[in-house]
């Protein structure tokens, strides 16, 4: 991700720097190529991949997804192939085909976190994304992302192992989201990304006479009907850090994006919508572009102080 | 290769109680019998997945039921409106020139419509049975139909009647379970189109996953990427 050209839409964060704000959430873009045939997925600001584990995970046995009212409900367990298996095959790919990518890693204790932060350093990686919010699985992940003390903690020990650009991904599912994000700052994060999934239970109730067929899912809410918390989370982070701040949660158009960049996003991700919409990153790049031209934006810190302004 | 698509409804018609059949025309090359297509259905998150029941001069058929909001939107539709979808999506089944047995239960008669036509524009030998809960929800096309109870109840005497080499089944789980032990018996090679809940359609989500057997070890797969076709014997049923 060492762009250093500069188009209207071009950041440059110090360790690395992004064509675009227009990034992929986790667990909704797999490792890019699977979008390959809708559009140009180098195109993208970056691709976060799906959250990588020291050893490969299985997932979540029965229902993992459930569609609500503008919205759905996971619970997949952070299915995916290990970090050996990820810088073996997964990397290259991404390496080979010039993209864009971030590393999403979850982990159960902080040597799992710190083993696979500095495999992937070692690896060439140069940007991951630290995943203390995942609601999903029995131990660890959310765990530290609820404890301002144990997160310090964590990233502190991350950034020891890690030399590059180190986002820390909140939870929405806590009082103070901006306390978190403080306590990421002052451990040595560099950006943050908020937010991940709400908790949520899908629940479907099928009667035949006095009998009834239950399917639960209880897991992760995302979607459009997530956006107005969303934006209020980033909103608060803004007030609390001085790093770049990643804003995602049910961002669908470029409306969207221009809201969370209003109340303090540098890069937004888009994440549930890539299902509706295979290409919806790629149009919003477009649009943003038209927009920017078409507004007489000289380049994107312009854009973001106008936003930005009253807010 | 994988599209995202604009089409038009060339016709949408109510063939049975609750389930209708629609026919796109769009720019879409290919796509083989077992293999399905996911439609937005506004304002929904997730697509609805269909598999192709017909696939001739660019006009792909559909055939959907009733269920929820996704396809009650679908089914408001009309001749000339506009519909976007994603396909070819999933692998398909694999033809071979083997006589068939293809067993359908309700909706899942339809991906076999199309893998009927194509086996017949082969020339290869097949007979096709399929059981519906009622007359009136009887999917036409198959050479058998049986309505109420079970069409379990026919799949023995069918075997021994027609004695096929290659079994192609599309039907709930409970179904394709029973099917895939009662071919086992028999020891005839057969295929499973299966549905679940998806989202992403392309197998990154990892929403619809399976578990199989493979090179003797259980493991996940996707039905909307590995499958939706599966081979019965890797199948581990729940």
């Amino acid at each position: 991700m060492g762009i250093k050209y500069f188009n209207l839409l071009g950041q440059d964060f110090g360790k690395v720097s992004f064509k675009n704000p227009i990034l992929t959430a986790s667990g909704t873009f797999g490792y890019a190529t699977e979008y390959s045939d809708f559009f140009d997925v180098s195109k993208l600001g970056a691709v976060v991949t799906k959250a990588i584990t020291k050893a490969p995970r299985a997932g979540n046995d029965g229902a993992r997804i459930f569609e609500t009212s503008s919205g759905m409900i996971n619970r997949i367990g952070l299915e995916n192939v290990g970090v050996d298996k990820f810088c073996e095959v997964k990397l290259k790919e991404l390496q080979e085909n010039d993209i864009n990518f971030i590393v999403n890693v979850a982990g159960s204790s902080p040597d799992e976190y710190v083993y696979v932060a500095e495999k992937l350093g070692n690896a060439g990686v140069s940007a991951i994304e630290i995943n203390v919010s995942c609601p999903n699985v029995k131990a660890g992940c959310l765990e530290f992302g609820t404890d301002e003390t144990a997160l310090g903690t964590l990233v502190g020990q991350i950034r020891q192992a890690f030399s590059g650009f180190l986002v820390i991904k909140l939870t929405p599912n806590v009082t103070r989201i901006e306390n978190l994000a403080q306590a990421a700052q002052n451990a040595g994060a560099d950006a943050i990304s908020a937010i991940n999934t709400l908790k949520g239970v899908g629940l479907k109730l099928e009667f035949s006479g006095k009998n009834v067929r239950k399917t639960l899912v209880e897991g992760g809410l995302s979607g459009k009907c997530i956006k107005p918390h969303a934006l209020s989370c980033v909103k608060r982070i803004k007030s609390a850090v001085t790093i770049p701040i990643i804003g995602m949660g049910g961002i669908s158009s470029l409306d969207d994006v221009l809201e969370f960049i209003a109340v303090g996003a540098d890069l937004v991700q888009i994440g549930t919508e890539n299902f509706t919409n295979p290409d919806i990153s790629s149009k919003i790049i477009t649009e943003l572009e038209e927009f920017m031209s078409a507004h007489g934006f000289k380049d994107f810190n312009e854009l973001k102080e106008i936003l930005r302004d009253g807010i | 290769m994988k599209k995202n698509l604009k089409g038009k409804i060339l016709s949408i018609t109510e063939i049975a109680k609750e389930i209708f059949e629609i026919k796109i025309e769009s720019e879409l090359k290919e796509i083989s019998a077992g293999q399905f297509f996911q439609v937005l259905c506004p304002p929904k998150t997730m697509r609805r997945p269909f598999g192709a029941a017909g696939f001739e001069n660019g006009v792909l058929k559909g055939v959907f039921k009733l269920r929820g909001d996704g396809t009650k939107y679908l089914s408001t539709l009309k001749s000339g409106d506009i519909v976007h979808f994603t396909a070819p999506l999933g692998n398909g089944f694999n033809i071979e020139s083997k006589k068939s047995l293809l067993i359908g239960a309700g909706v899942g008669t339809a991906p076999l419509l199309y893998l009927s036509d194509v086996l017949n524009m082969q020339g290869i030998e097949k007979y096709f049975i399929a059981g519906f809960r009622s007359k009136e929800e009887e999917i036409k096309g198959a050479d058998f139909a049986q309505y109420g109870g079970t069409i379990l109840d026919f799949v023995e005497p069918y075997i021994q009647k027609f004695n096929p080499e290659k079994i192609y089944a599309c039907a709930p789980d409970i179904v394709l379970k029973k099917i895939s032990e009662i071919a086992s018996k028999y020891e005839i090679e057969t295929e499973v189109a299966l549905e679940k809940t998806m989202a992403c359609g392309i197998g990154v989500c990892k929403g619809c996953v399976i578990k199989v057997i493979k090179n003797g070890e259980i493991q996940n797969a996707t039905i909307c990427h590995d499958g939706p076709v599966f081979n019965a014997s890797e199948v581990v049923w729940e």
